[in-house]
């Protein structure tokens, strides 16, 4: 069974009297534990199909079912709470909250959850550690470097535990040597931790550390490596 | 960290903004808890005044005095209970502050016609029995720190004493009102006054009358007695006097309310700017908030709750400082300017917090309902 599964899916914005189409007839799907690099020109609609796997939008045709969950039957608020336990969010420019420490930047996805205030902070501990952060939980993201911004972000898309990260360009604003430790880790947390990824990424470099590369253009999918065990899963 | 915790540290974002919004209300709150408490002091004492207490006085101002047989004539109207006349002595009992007033009374009635003033029949006896006696309310007694059983020096500038020495009066008692913010006088024997300076005549008369119904009949009656004589008379209810008194000052309480009303819509405007300045520089952080899964609803509470913790904090903070400054500052005021906070000044108070959060949070609150998550970030 594919974790993730869009079936013709279309999606297109209103710019005044104008429709623009950014995604055509898009049908792919996505299997436990993959790791996704999503390439393409800008503009091509990456952003914008992300967007629709993490559930921040709806598609103007089609189906998108992820995590046996079709997101369509959702209301806001359901999709709200359904984020907020299915998928972690990377993005380029981070995201953190200025005001709030590392560790509360990383708690944040908690105050959702039942768990109390000691769990809530030995969680986004954990997450921490994971992203190997542990000495600088009482920093706030002005005193962090890029890098170390982008890792408290992927412990706070972690700590709920998802089953998928989605990351825009996590690398996008790093240098070489910053964006392999960013590719590093997530690569461990795909393979060690279970964590199927989809990340969007300008850079053929980055895309090596993913298990396959989808090419976007112009809103169609132009071209997959093949991962034969999915193909085979998805024939059988 | 907690919910509330992150609430309180999200709405200090823009700290030095906040800070100043936040002190700006602060001082509003200050402003109106020290105006209501006026306009209290003034409608209280209106609240105060009675309808079966009725004053004869000259026709032509209230410094000319009255013949002292009138009272007899008073009392023989149909439908008069009590008669009582009182003199304005203008006397100052400490130099150079005649703030507090001072009545020669008749003991023996005075009380009668006043039954809102209570003095205890040991004093009332004390009075009457001395010439030299005088009895004052306990605000006096506190602010000239007067004992029962001294001598208290007053200097008059009406009735001067022939070698210029203060008059000596001995204070036996002391009464008070039912109300606090009654401007309750310093009284004594009018016998006294009359035996040292010649005078005969008095200030006014107060009686009180059977039935408030019969008030303008028995006005008029009184009036008609003494109409053509060299000393004509005006009588009123003690409320009807008493709001002829305040028309000069105009409508206290409407013009601090007024003012009141000016200075919360200037807060209005002014928070209301505070707040969705503030949310438009976090718009950034709601689009993150409700990524990670927190509703539109949620987020819209958040605003609103932000609002109510700013407004409320605001308040406590201003009206907790107005009622320590005026608990402070009370014992300077002039005797008689009572300036109390009613329990209605707080729930009014608490009121116009709340209205004010409803209405500053609201634009904030439903901008960050309707925030959809990816124009927010497509347009960073
Ligand atoms: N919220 C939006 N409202 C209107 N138009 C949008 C919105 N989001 C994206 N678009 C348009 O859709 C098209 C695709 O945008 P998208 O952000 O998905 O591209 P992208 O592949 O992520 O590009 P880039 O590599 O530059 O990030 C663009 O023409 C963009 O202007
Ligand atoms: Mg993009």
């Amino acid at each position: 069974m594919a974790l993730i599964n869009l079936e013709n899916v279309c999606k297109s914005y209103k710019k005044g009297r104008d429709r623009v189409d950014v995604l055509n007839n898009i049908s792919f799907r996505v299997a436990v534990g993959d790791f996704v690099a999503l390439m393409g020109p800008s503009g091509s609609g990456k952003t914008t199909l992300l967007n629709l796997i993490g559930g921040l939008d709806r598609p103007s045709a089609g189906t998108v079912v992820v995590n046996e969950q079709d997101l369509s039957d959702l209301s806001s608020g359901r999709l709200a709470r359904w984020r907020s336990e299915s998928i972690g969010f990377v993005f380029q420019f981070y995201n953190l909250l200025p005001v709030l420490t590392a560790r509360q930047n990383i708690e944040l996805p908690l105050l959702l959850t039942k768990l109390g205030g000691r769990q809530r902070r030995k969680n986004a501990q954990l997450a921490l550690d994971i992203v190997g952060l542990s000495d600088r939980e009482q920093h706030t993201p002005a005193r962090l470097s890029g890098g170390q911004q982008q890792r408290v972000a992927i412990a706070r898309a972690i700590v709920a535990d998802p089953k998928i990260l989605v990351c825009d360009e996590p690398t996008g604003d790093l240098d070489r040597s910053t964006a392999i430790e960013i590719l590093r880790l997530l690569q461990i947390l795909n393979t060690e931790h279970d964590k199927t990824i989809i990340m969007v990424t300008h850079d053929p470099k980055a895309a090596e550390y993913a298990k396959r590369t989808m090419l976007l253009d112009k809103g169609k999918l132009v071209s997959r490596s093949s991962q034969p065990e999915v193909e085979a899963e998805v024939e059988a | 960290m907690t919910t509330f915790g992150f609430l309180v540290k999200s709405m200090f974002r823009r700290k030095l903004l906040v800070t100043l919004s936040m002190l700006s209300l602060i001082t509003a709150f200050i402003l109106f808890i020290l105006l209501r408490s006026v306009a209290v002091l003034f409608s209280g004492v209106l609240e105060d005044v009675s309808d079966v207490r009725m004053q004869t006085a000259s026709k032509y101002a209230i410094i000319f005095l009255l013949p002292h047989r009138y009272g007899e004539e008073i009392a023989s109207v149909e439908g008069v209970v009590d008669v009582t006349h009182a003199s304005w002595f203008g006397g100052a009992l400490k130099e150079g502050d005649d703030s507090a007033m001072t009545f020669a009374v008749d003991p023996s009635t005075y009380f009668d016609v006043y039954d809102n003033y209570h003095i205890s029949t040991e004093h009332l006896n004390a009075f009457l029995e001395l010439r030299t006696a005088a009895v004052a309310p306990e605000n006096i007694m506190e602010r000239y720190d007067l004992e029962v059983g001294q001598k208290v020096p007053v200097v008059s500038t009406i009735f001067p004493t022939a070698n210029g020495e203060p008059w000596i009066f001995d204070l036996v008692g002391t009464y008070r009102s039912d109300s606090e913010t009654d401007f309750l006088p310093f009284l004594f024997h009018y016998e006294y006054l009359k035996e040292a300076t010649g005078v005969s005549d008095v200030g006014w008369y107060t009686f009180t009358i059977a039935d408030s119904e019969k008030a303008s009949e028995i006005a008029q009656i009184v009036d008609s007695k003494f109409e053509n004589s060299s000393d004509e008379t005006k009588t009123m209810t003690e409320s009807q006097a008493f709001r002829d008194m305040m028309q000069q000052f105009g409508d206290i309480s409407l013009m601090m309310n007024g003012i009141i009303g000016a200075v919360f819509f200037t807060m209005l405007l002014l928070t209301a700017n505070t707040m969705i300045h503030s949310y438009r520089q976090r718009i950034p952080d709601f689009a993150v908030l409700k990524t990670l899964g927190f509703s539109d609803g949620k987020v819209a509470r958040f605003m609103m709750f932000e609002s109510l913790l700013f407004c409320l904090t605001s308040a406590t903070v201003g009206i907790g400082f107005a009622v320590l400054v005026l608990a402070l500052v009370g014992p300077f005021l002039p005797a008689g300017l009572v300036l109390v906070v009613t329990p209605n000044t707080l729930l009014w108070g608490g009121c116009i917090a709340v209205a004010l959060a409803l209405v500053i949070g609201f634009i904030p609150a439903y901008s960050a309902n309707r925030l959809v998550i990816v124009n927010a970030l497509h347009a960073r």
